[in-house]
């Protein structure tokens, strides 16, 4: 299973694969093949839960295609708890900014072809 | 190195166009080989700067507008580097020049694609994010500097209304131009109550959809001075990068790669951002403007959105900030955006700017970016 598919399975079990950097300690999303401090490429895989708080987020109404059924509902980036990652997520249902403040506690329930990682408050 | 002038620019007007895209391309280019008064001949090479010529049906678009010039022996490169595709041209072909391997060359933007349709243009436009991560789940252009815009909100003491005077100041100045494609004066109200496309930003703090070409003439500064026409100096020239997506970046209110390209720009031409006289800046939405302007190093963080309250930022004020009208006003046909900004820098510092002219301007700076700003360019223009 490449790194991408691994990554998708572990966001549809409500987790985020990540990438520890075994020379400094470094973690980054899955993604990176170099770490970003020192420019390692040995990493362990570190799964961490998929929970966290909104860091910023915006209600889409003109949607791009495919996304028009859903609307509005709002681009979110989660802040994973326990550490210094942020990931990005779709999520449904949101119509008004006092429906999603910054700083909401949410969490990744699933990977959607579709709609790529399914982000949903806690 | 070599010095390195712009000795002509030209540009269609910008907005809904009915010919090809090879065809305004063409003709942005020959308006700039007219105005720097040279032969075609005299043209080494061309730098081509398009995101979406599939749209138009029409890719490799270098050879085409060669064989228009009646040069289709010269050599050309296509560039694409989302929005801020121009400026990455003009540096390519600047480094050229500088370095002495051609004296004399063509860089043509151009992007024709409004006959696609607001759902075409969000849903492709959103392939220049990171897209696994962001346009996969629904972000559009707009969300993501929507997203932005709602950190911004939450940092420090902004309004949505200090957004809409942002685009209530560049439609000011793009009433003063032409070739602008919204030739409209806005109320902060008419921002404000115009309909919500990625909250907290509304339709008129969102540039438009444009078609446009913008083409600029680059030479040696002996090849400009063989010539005698009207030419400005390139003094500075930077570019950077930030990570490709938002989630990347540990703070959302600063767009890093502008910082990084501003301060190349700045050492290269011995300057510090208090010399600008004005600046064409990369304002795709009202907030990147805000943004843009602290990071450009005009103001401080968290400082812009005052800066914007106290009008500071309007045509001779304290510093002129698109004086053209920027994206907002004037458009933003992607590929062409970059370029048409050294037009506008060529035009202000050689007096061909009419109306909108920034008073007694020696220094102008271009900032231009790529997608929410991972890839960026900054450019310094001196008047000669």
């Amino acid at each position: 299973m490449s790194v991408k598919e691994l990554l998708i399975e572990n966001a549809k079990q409500g987790k985020v694969l990540t990438h520890k950097c075994t020379s400094c300690g470094h973690l980054h999303l899955s993604t990176v093949y170099y770490c970003e401090k020192c420019g390692s490429k040995e990493f362990e895989n570190e799964i961490l839960e998929g929970t966290g708080t909104i860091a910023t987020y915006t209600i889409i109404t003109v949607a791009p295609a495919g996304f028009e059924k859903y609307t509005p509902y709002a681009f979110v980036v989660l802040h994973l708890d326990n550490s210094d990652l942020r990931i990005s997520g779709f999520m449904a249902n949101i119509a008004v900014p006092e429906d999603l403040p910054v700083g909401t506690k949410a969490k990744i329930t699933d990977f959607d072809e579709h709609r790529g990682i399914i982000v949903e408050k806690q | 190195m070599e010095k390195v002038c712009v000795l002509g620019a030209g540009s269609t007007k910008y907005g809904k166009l009915a010919d090809s895209i090879a065809d305004i391309a063409t003709q942005a280019s020959v308006s700039a080989i007219e105005t720097a008064g040279i032969d075609p001949k005299e043209i080494k090479a061309s730098y081509i700067s398009n995101v979406f010529g599939v749209a138009d049906k029409q890719v490799h678009l270098g050879p085409v507008l060669m064989s228009n010039l009646g040069i289709s022996d010269k050599p050309s490169l296509s560039i694409e580097s989302a929005c801020g595709s121009g400026s990455v041209a003009f540096r390519e072909a600047y480094a050229n020049v500088a370095a002495g391997f051609y004296d004399c060359l063509v860089v043509t933007g151009v992007e024709k694609v409004t006959h696609t349709g607001t759902e075409w243009t969000t849903t492709y436009f959103a392939y220049c994010s990171d897209f696994f991560y962001e346009g996969q789940a629904g972000a559009s252009f707009p969300g993501l500097f929507a997203s932005m815009a709602r950190a911004y909100l939450t940092e420090f003491d902004a309004t949505e209304e200090d957004f809409a005077k942002v685009a209530v100041k560049n439609h000011e100045n793009g009433l003063l131009n032409p070739k602008a494609h919204l030739q409209k004066k806005i109320t902060v109200d008419d921002v404000l109550n115009s309909a919500v496309v990625a909250s907290p930003l509304k339709l008129y703090d969102c540039c438009p959809f444009s078609d446009g070409a913008s083409s600029v003439i680059l030479c040696s500064e002996k090849f400009a001075k063989e010539h005698g026409n009207d030419y400005v100096e390139v003094i500075g020239s930077g570019r950077g990068g930030s990570p490709a997506a938002l989630q990347g970046r540990e703070h959302m209110t600063t767009i890093p790669s502008t910082k990084i390209a501003a301060q190349a720009a700045y050492d290269m031409a011995g300057i510090t951002a208090k010399d600008i006289d004005f600046a064409e800046i990369h304002d795709c939405f009202t907030i990147a403007e805000i943004v843009d302007t602290e990071d450009l190093g005009f103001f401080e963080k968290g400082k812009g959105v005052q800066a914007v309250r106290e009008d500071r930022t309007k045509l001779n004020s304290d510093i002129s900030i698109n004086p053209s009208g920027g994206l907002k006003s004037k458009g933003h046909p992607i590929g062409a955006t970059g370029v048409g900004q050294v037009a506008e820098v060529y035009d202000q510092l050689t007096g061909k700017a009419g109306a909108r002219t920034v008073k007694d301007a020696k220094l102008g700076l271009t900032h231009n970016f790529g997608a929410t700003g991972a890839s960026c360019a900054v450019h310094v223009f001196q008047s000669v």
